[in-house]
C-alpha cells in the first residue's frame, strides 16, 4: 500500500505498489558529491524492492542525462571516486596497525644492535657498570663520562674506582650522541605502543579485551588482517598462536611454549598441566569468536570475556585431578587420535 | 598469422603454428597484466592466458558464452582485473560492473578502471546485492567467480536483483572453497541441485564442464534464468 522509496545513485525514486516510477528528485549532477553518497549507500544498505524501475531508463526520462553515453560516463567517473575513497578509508583500520607492529619490531631489532655496540664500547671506559639496554643509554646520556658521575650517586664510589680506560673528550661525545639516539628510539616505541594500544580499542575491542592490546595487535599482524583471522577457524588460532615471531614478542624466559604463545598468560602458565590443553582450546575458540565480532559489528560484547571465564571455570572444576594413566585412556585416546587424522589429511592435500 | 573469432569479440591467434586465446585491444599499446600484444594488420590483440582465467579455460573448453558488443554484464569476484579486462575488450558498446570486495585487490581494479571507459568499479560485498543495488541496473549476463563457500546462494540473490529476464548466469565453482574434503564431483552436483532448486528463482543450466586442465577442481557453468511465461 505505502509508496516505496529507493535511493539510486542519481536521485531518490518514489515506486508504486508494482514498483513503478511515481516521482523522481534528482540529485546536484556533482560527482564528488553523488560519490560520498555512493559510499553512504554502501555502507547503510537499503531496502530494496526487487520490482522497480530500470536506474537507466529513470536517469533519461528524467533528463538527469540526455544520453546513454553520458550516464556511462559519469557513473563511471563517480564510482571510481567512490571506491578510492573507500580504500583510503580502510587505510585507517588495522593496516595502520600491522604498520604499526613491524615498526616496533623493526625498532627492536635496532634497539637491541645498538645497545650491544654501546655497552662493548662503553664497557672499556667503564666495565664495573652493571647496566644493559635502555638503563645504560639513560645513565650514558645522563653523565657520559664516569667522571661525571656526582658525589653522592649510587655508583659515585664505583665510578672513581673503576680500572677502566680515561675517556677523550672525542669518543664521550660519541658515545653519548649513539645513547642519545638510543634513548630516542626507546621513547618512539612506547609511543609506537600507546598507539597501538588506543588504536586496537576502536578497531578490535572484543579481541583487545580477549588477549590485551599488544598480542590482539600481534595476531592481526599474523595472519594479514583482521579479516583474514576472523576468517580462521579456532584450530588454527591455535597455531599461529604457538609461533615463534609472537613468543619472541612476550620476551619471557619461560621454555619453549606448549600451548602456544597466547596461552603464556596466567590463566594457562598457572594452571595444572593436566588442564593446560584444554583451557588453551577454550582460549583460542574465544579469540576466534572475538575476532570475527570485532570484523562484523565492531562493537564490545563484554559477554564473550564473562563466557571465556565460565568455560575457564569449568574446566578448573571439571578436572580437579590428574588423570589416571591407563584404565581412563580409552575416551582420550580417542579425541587424541581424532585430532591426528585431521592433521593427517591436511598433510595429503 | 591467421586469426579465427571463436565468439563474438574472442579470437584465435594461429601465430606460427602457435595457438593463442586473444581479445581486441580496445586501448592499444597498454598491455594490462603483462600479457603480449600482438598486431595483425593494423589490428592489436592482447593474448589471453586461459589458465589465468576461468573465463578463458570456458572458452577453450567449448563453452557457448553469451556476450555480445553491447552487452551489459555484472561481474562479482573481479580480483585486479585480468579477466576483466579481456570481458572489457569483447564489450566496444557495452559496460561491465565489477564488483570485488577486498580494498587491497580494488586498488589494483581501479588503475584498471582509470584506463578503460567501460568499467565500473564497486567495492562491496557480493553477498549483500542491496548495498550496491544504487548503481548496477539490469544486466544481461551475470559472471562469477569469488571462490566461497556459499557460491550458489550469492549466483542466486544477484540474479534475482540484476538479471534480465532470459540473462544468463556464468558461474565458476571452486570445489575446495565449498568443502575440502569432499570429491569434486559431488559438490559440483550439489551445486547444480542448488541453483536449480533450492531458490525461490529458477535457473536452467545450459552447461557445465569442468575446467581442468586450466584450473584443477573447478566447474565452469553457464545457465540462463528461467522464467514463467505463463501469467
Ligand atoms: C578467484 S578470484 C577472481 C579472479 C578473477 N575473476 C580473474 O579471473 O581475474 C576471487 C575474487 O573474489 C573476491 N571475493 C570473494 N568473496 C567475495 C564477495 N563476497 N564479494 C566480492 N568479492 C569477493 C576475492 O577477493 C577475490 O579477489
Amino acid at each position: 500500500m505505502a509508496d516505496m522509496e529507493f535511493t539510486a545513485w542519481f536521485g531518490k525514486l518514489k515506486l508504486g505498489d508494482a514498483g513503478e516510477l511515481e516521482d523522481c528528485s534528482l540529485f546536484d549532477k556533482d560527482p564528488e558529491k553523488l560519490a560520498g553518497l555512493v559510499v553512504e549507500l554502501h555502507g547503510n544498505v537499503q531496502d530494496v524492492p526487487l520490482q522497480r524501475p530500470d536506474l537507466r531508463e529513470v536517469a533519461l526520462e528524467s533528463c538527469f542525462v540526455e544520453l546513454d553515453e553520458d550516464y556511462d560516463v559519469l557513473l563511471r567517473d563517480v564510482c571510481i571516486r567512490a571506491a578510492k575513497s573507500q580504500i583510503s578509508q580502510t587505510d585507517t583500520d588495522d593496516s595502520r596497525i600491522i604498520q604499526a607492529v613491524q615498526a616496533l619490531d623493526d625498532i627492536d631489532k635496532n634497539v637491541n644492535e645498538l645497545s650491544e655496540r654501546l655497552f662493548e664500547w662503553y664497557g672499556r671506559y667503564f666495565p664495573e657498570l652493571e647496566m644493559t639496554g635502555e638503563e645504560l643509554a639513560r645513565f650514558i646520556s645522563a653523565y657520559g663520562s664516569r667522571a661525571n658521575v656526582p658525589e653522592g650517586h649510587a655508583l659515585s664510589e664505583k665510578a672513581s674506582q673503576s680500572m677502566g680506560a680515561e675517556l677523550s673528550f672525542a669518543d664521550e661525545e660519541l658515545l653519548r650522541a649513539l645513547a642519545n639516539n638510543i634513548c630516542s628510539l626507546y621513547d618512539t616505541r612506547r609511543y609506537i605502543e600507546n598507539y597501538i594500544n588506543t588504536s586496537m580499542g576502536s578497531v578490535a575491542p572484543n579481541l583487545c579485551n580477549i588477549t590485551g592490546a599488544s598480542i590482539g595487535a600481534r595476531l592481526i599482524s599474523m595472519a594479514g588482517s583482521l579479516q583474514k583471522l576472523a576468517a580462521f577457524p579456532s584450530s588454527t588460532v591455535q597455531v599461529i598462536g604457538a609461533s615463534r615471531a609472537l613468543f619472541k614478542h612476550l620476551r619471557s624466559r619461560a621454555p619453549s611454549p606448549k600451548h602456544g604463545t597466547i596461552f603464556n598468560n596466567p590463566v594457562i602458565k598457572n594452571a595444572p598441566w593436566w588442564q593446560r590443553g584444554k583451557l588453551a582450546r577454550a582460549l583460542a575458540a574465544k579469540i576466534s569468536l572475538a575476532a570475527r565480532t570485532d570484523f562484523y559489528s565492531g562493537e564490545l560484547s563484554p559477554s564473550i570475556k564473562e563466557a571465556l571465564d565460565k568455560k575457564l571455570d569449568s574446566i578448573r572444576q571439571a578436572n580437579p585431578n590428574p588423570p589416571k594413566r591407563e584404565p581412563k585412556a580409552q575416551p582420550q585416546g580417542k579425541g587424541g587420535k581424532k585430532t591426528h587424522r585431521g592433521k593427517r589429511k591436511g598433510g595429503k592435500r | 598469422m591467421s586469426v579465427k573469432e571463436l565468439s563474438r569479440g574472442i579470437y584465435e591467434l594461429n601465430l606460427d603454428d602457435r595457438k593463442m586465446l586473444a581479445t581486441r585491444n580496445i586501448m592499444p599499446g597498454l598491455s594490462v597484466y603483462g600479457e603480449r600484444l600482438i598486431v595483425d594488420d593494423g589490428t592489436e590483440y592482447r593474448q589471453w592466458e586461459p589458465s589465468r582465467s576461468k573465463l578463458g579455460a570456458m572458452v577453450l573448453k567449448n563453452f557457448e558464452i553469451p556476450l555480445e558488443p553491447d552487452s551489459t554484464v555484472l561481474y562479482l569476484g573481479a580480483a585486479s582485473g585480468t579477466t576483466v579486462s579481456h570481458v572489457s575488450d569483447m564489450l566496444t558498446d557495452g559496460l561491465v560492473y565489477a564488483v570485488e570486495f577486498s580494498p587491497r585487490t580494488m586498488r589494483d581494479l581501479i588503475q584498471l578502471c582509470d584506463q578503460r571507459p567501460n568499467i565500473i568499479p564497486i567495492l562491496a560485498d557480493a553477498n549483500k546485492p542491496q548495498s550496491y543495488a544504487h548503481i548496477v541496473e539490469k544486466v544481461d549476463v551475470i559472471f562469477q567467480d569469488v571462490a566461497q563457500p556459499n557460491q550458489a546462494e550469492i549466483a542466486a540473490i544477484n540474479s534475482k536483483y540484476f538479471l534480465e529476464e532470459h540473462g544468463h548466469l556464468m558461474l565458476s565453482i571452486k570445489s575446495r572453497s565449498i568443502d575440502t574434503v569432499a570429491s569434486p564431483k559431488k559438490v559440483f552436483k550439489e551445486e547444480v541441485r542448488k541453483l536449480e532448486s533450492d531458490f525461490d528463482i529458477e535457473f536452467e543450466v545450459l552447461q557445465r564442464k569442468e575446467l581442468d586442465p586450466f584450473h584443477e577442481d573447478h566447474l565452469g557453468l553457464v545457465a540462463r534464468m528461467f522464467v514463467d511465461d505463463e501469467d
